[in-house]
């Protein structure tokens, strides 16, 4: 029963996908849509086919793009957050400096990126880079902010020290937001990909397939780079969710993997059934007897 | 009588312009089970935080085994209201936090603290993340990660007050065991006249802020104490007395 429910639940959006191609179709066909206003799905996908050999290697450069501009974006944000959340000098002087610079329209400061970066990878990088950082920054910065007072209090009161906090209460307080901003990330990254391509106009890439065939009128050809740039998009963030899961499996699981479980139960010194051992009492039981005489 | 194993000489606390303890003074003796109420802003959690060292007091020393202690932390085991189980530790990750924070825990940590959890309430959830416990099973684990870290002296800032009053019962009652087979010294703060009887072998009373011991008084009960403890005539006697001071003669 339960295995019915996971596979409907995990049809549900595939179905959705599919209603959205047949609604499409159905339009078009209904009507009678001409081809270079809307093609049809299946026109569609036979331009891809038709244009395969060309769009393999654009589509990887695309993704190429994206890729290493959401990594470099995600972790060049991450860092900043925890410079930022560390020394409140470095927060008072950059914070601005990030707000600012998302206050520049992203299109503008492509240009400049191309002429201080050249034609290739780096300006297209950069400038997804530029967009995926900021909720990064963002997020994380926030996660750090809102760990439990009372928690940090405690880790005081057990002598804790400080890189040992962080790395083991602080730092992983940070996971969950940080992926809410790699999943906007996932998404936005494409759209940056596409306008570095759109600006530097030497790259094969999708971004510039979707403006020579649209110089063309090929429609399709148009359509068929629209749904490879979704895929992609959508693979990101689909990606990101499975990361996602893989990184906090407190939010889907009632037990730890039994990979990560510390000390695999029954192999232990102090076994269940053991008596009150001596790692149970530690340094304590040496004078067991102790204050019995105060009690009652 | 047994050798003071905490005792706080004169503890003056003052936040900017509040006064939250004047010359609070208490002794402690070792394996002592000590209960402290008092009216809300009495100054309990201040004490606390000065006992744990988090706070330094504005005058005043705090000693454990006769040796200054005052604004260190690292010689007392405390406990909050609020579990603070760290969510993406099991059970077992969670008892021992305090090794994991101070040295790294090791397989014997680990060890023990599956030990602990067997022993105490909660065997087969050792690998369990803390949301999916009840209530009283986190305070169980917050309790053995306050053990876990071997301090002698227990903080107890009103550990069962979040649960409702079948488990608090149980938990009380499950709490009296683990003291009797582990030898600690607890002081534990608590609203509830009931728990600080059923629980003590002394109760301090604190007066309004500022905050001090205003009285004490001698829970002469015998141990092991149930349920029908507090029903008994001493036990009503002593809750009788203790309403008393905390709330005037007409009150009770």
């Amino acid at each position: 029963m339960s295995g019915w429910r996971r596979a409907g639940r995990m049809a549900t959006p595939v179905l959705a996908v599919v209603g959205v191609f047949v609604l499409w179709d159905l339009t078009v066909r209904v009507f009678d849509v001409k081809p270079y206003l809307v093609p049809s799905p299946a026109s569609t996908f036979q331009a891809i086919a038709d244009d395969w050999e060309i769009l393999r290697p654009y589509t990887w450069t695309t993704v190429t793009e994206t890729v290493l501009g959401f990594v470099l974006g995600a972790v060049v944000g991450f860092v900043l957050a925890v410079l930022m959340s560390r020394w409140s000098l470095v927060q008072r002087v950059v914070y601005p400096l990030l707000v600012g610079s998302q206050a520049i329209p992203i299109v503008a400061i492509g240009f400049p990126l191309v002429i201080l970066l050249g034609y290739g990878l780096r300006p297209k990088v950069s400038i997804v880079a530029f967009i995926v950082f900021f909720p990064v920054v963002v997020n994380v910065l926030d996660g750090l902010a809102n760990v439990d007072r009372d928690l940090l209090n405690l880790a005081k009161v057990m002598s804790g020290r400080p890189w040992r906090v962080f790395l083991l209460i602080e730092l992983p307080a940070t996971v969950t937001p940080l992926f809410s901003a790699l999943k906007l990330g996932a998404t936005y990254a494409v759209t940056g990909a596409v306008l570095g391509e759109w600006i530097a106009t030497t790259t094969r890439g999708l971004g510039n397939y979707l403006l020579v065939q649209n110089s063309r009128l090929n429609t399709d050809a148009v359509y068929g780079a629209v749904l490879l740039l979704t895929a992609i998009g959508v693979s990101g963030f689909l990606l990101v969710l499975a990361l996602e899961r893989l990184a906090t499996p407190w939010r889907s699981r009632s037990t730890a993997r039994r990979w990560r479980r510390p000390t695999p139960a029954g192999s232990d010194v102090a076994g269940p059934s053991s008596e009150p051992s001596v790692a149970v009492t530690g340094p304590v039981s040496e004078d067991g007897a102790r204050g019995e005489g105060d009690r009652s | 009588m047994a050798p003071a194993k905490l005792v706080a000489e004169r503890i003056t606390h003052r936040f900017a312009d509040t006064l939250a303890l004047h010359d609070a003074s208490l002794e402690i003796p070792a394996g002592a089970f000590v209960s402290i109420v008092g009216p809300s802003g009495s100054g309990k959690s201040t004490l606390f935080n000065v006992l744990s060292g988090l706070l330094e007091p504005t005058s005043g020393r705090v000693l454990i085994d006769g040796s200054e202690v005052t604004g260190e932390t690292g010689h007392v085991g405390y406990m909050l209201q609020k579990d603070l189980l760290v969510p993406w530790r099991t059970v077992v990750g969670n008892v021992v936090l305090g090794a994991a924070l101070t040295r790294g825990a090791t397989d014997r940590d680990e060890a023990e603290a599956r030990g602990l959890a067997e022993r105490y309430g909660l065997a087969g959830f050792q690998d369990h993340y803390p949301h999916a416990l009840s209530g009283g099973m986190r305070q169980r684990v917050a309790l053995m990660r306050t053990l876990a870290v071997h301090a002698d002296v227990l903080l107890l800032d009103e550990p069962f007050g979040a649960l409702d009053s079948q488990t608090r019962l149980e938990m009380q009652q499950w709490l009296l065991e683990v003291w009797d087979e582990l030898d600690r010294t607890v002081l534990f703060v608590t609203h509830d006249v009931d728990e600080a009887i059923f629980l003590a072998d002394r109760v301090l009373v604190m007066s309004p802020r500022p905050g001090r011991i205003a009285a004490e008084i001698d829970v002469s009960i015998p141990r092991p104490r149930r349920l029908e403890t507090l029903t008994s005539p001493a036990f009503m006697a002593l809750k009788r007395q203790l309403l008393d001071l905390l709330y005037g003669q007409g009150a009770a």
